[in-house]
């Protein structure tokens, strides 16, 4: 097992903080885009561009809700993108192992 | 700005490099620890807040029956300070609950509102049970002394402990049936007795809560 096994879209950084910081919610919940941005500290256009490549892997999903200022964004993690972090996690430890 | 995706934006920087397995697997158990902490309203502070509440509120009541003889029931001056201690103690969790969950949405919410009203008529029924008793001729030792605080602590542990087995929250689980056992025992020391060894019972309870939640965010974990 080589690093190269590990999900590339997962390990990064800041994604990895996005999709573990998702996983902590039950299934079926979602989070802000402000909560999410708090908890993790990243700039608003670094968060944006990271939850586009998740969104188009279809590792989650986003909702907008309202319109002008009172418009909200929802993030939420999807199975697919739960799945991922569960393997990736898994593969993680098998490498840890190996070393 | 607010979230609107930015559908050109450009490949970070991040991507260009990779994480060392080991500094993943501790960025990962530290984010992982990070959001259950922040997601979750419970914590050794609040739950060491909730222990002097009982001591105090339980305590409070217990001075003012124990020379009652017969039983009559607390005082006016007991039960403003019981209700008193208990509003506190309710203004505080729905404060850490807002704090903890802000910018949540979903199924859960949802969820914790249809146990909100549960809890919520299991309670009613408490206190509608109580004025039939005293309808029925019980004494007021069994109906404003052992009655009233048994139900009440039963009900509400009873409620904790099966919100704790869904959630899997097995700290929480084992709390809740201790509290519903120091109900439970405590009723065997009478309509007076019955305020003290609830408060010093479920203090005791609450202050092992809260050295285990102490315990447990110090505790290292590596869940990868």
């Amino acid at each position: 097992m080589t690093i190269d096994t590990l999900d590339p879209l997962i390990h990064v950084p800041a994604r990895l903080q996005i999709v573990a910081t998702l996983a902590a919610l039950p299934d079926g919940d979602a989070l802000s885009f402000t909560r999410l941005q708090e908890m993790i500290g990243l700039t608003p256009g670094n968060l944006i561009t990271h939850l586009r490549k998740l969104e188009d892997a279809d590792y989650l999903t986003s909702e907008k809700t309202g319109n002008g200022p009172a418009s909200r964004t929802s993030v939420a993690l999807t199975h697919r993108g739960r799945a991922a972090l569960d393997t990736y996690t898994e593969t993680l430890r098998g490498l840890l192992n190996g070393l | 700005m607010n979230g609107t995706y930015d559908r050109g934006a450009a490949e970070t920087y991040e991507d260009q490099g990779g994480l060392d397995p080991r500094e993943a697997t501790r960025l990962l158990a530290q984010t992982q620890r990070q959001a259950q902490r922040g997601l979750d309203f419970r914590s050794p502070r609040l739950t060491l807040f909730a222990a002097a509440v009982s001591l105090v509120a339980f305590g409070a009541v217990w001075l003012s029956v124990r020379g009652q003889h017969p039983y009559k029931g607390p005082t006016a001056v007991a039960l403003v300070v019981l209700y008193a201690v208990v509003a506190m103690r309710i203004g505080s969790v729905v404060y850490a609950h807002r704090h903890a969950r802000a910018g949540v949405s979903g199924r859960s919410v949802s969820q914790q509102r249809a146990e909100g009203a549960g809890l919520a008529a299991a309670l009613v029924a408490v206190y509608v049970l109580m004025g039939a008793l005293a309808h029925a001729g019980a004494s007021d030792g069994v109906v404003y002394g052992v009655y009233v605080v048994t139900a009440t602590l039963i009900v509400l542990g009873a409620f904790w402990a099966g919100r704790s087995a869904v959630r899997e929250d097995w700290p929480g689980l084992g709390t809740s049936i201790a509290m519903v056992l120091v109900a439970a025992g405590s009723a065997f020391a009478g309509p007076r007795g019955v305020w003290l060894s609830d408060g010093v019972g479920l203090c005791v309870v609450l202050l092992g809560q809260s050295a285990a939640q102490a315990w447990l965010l110090r505790a290292p974990r590596s869940d990868a």
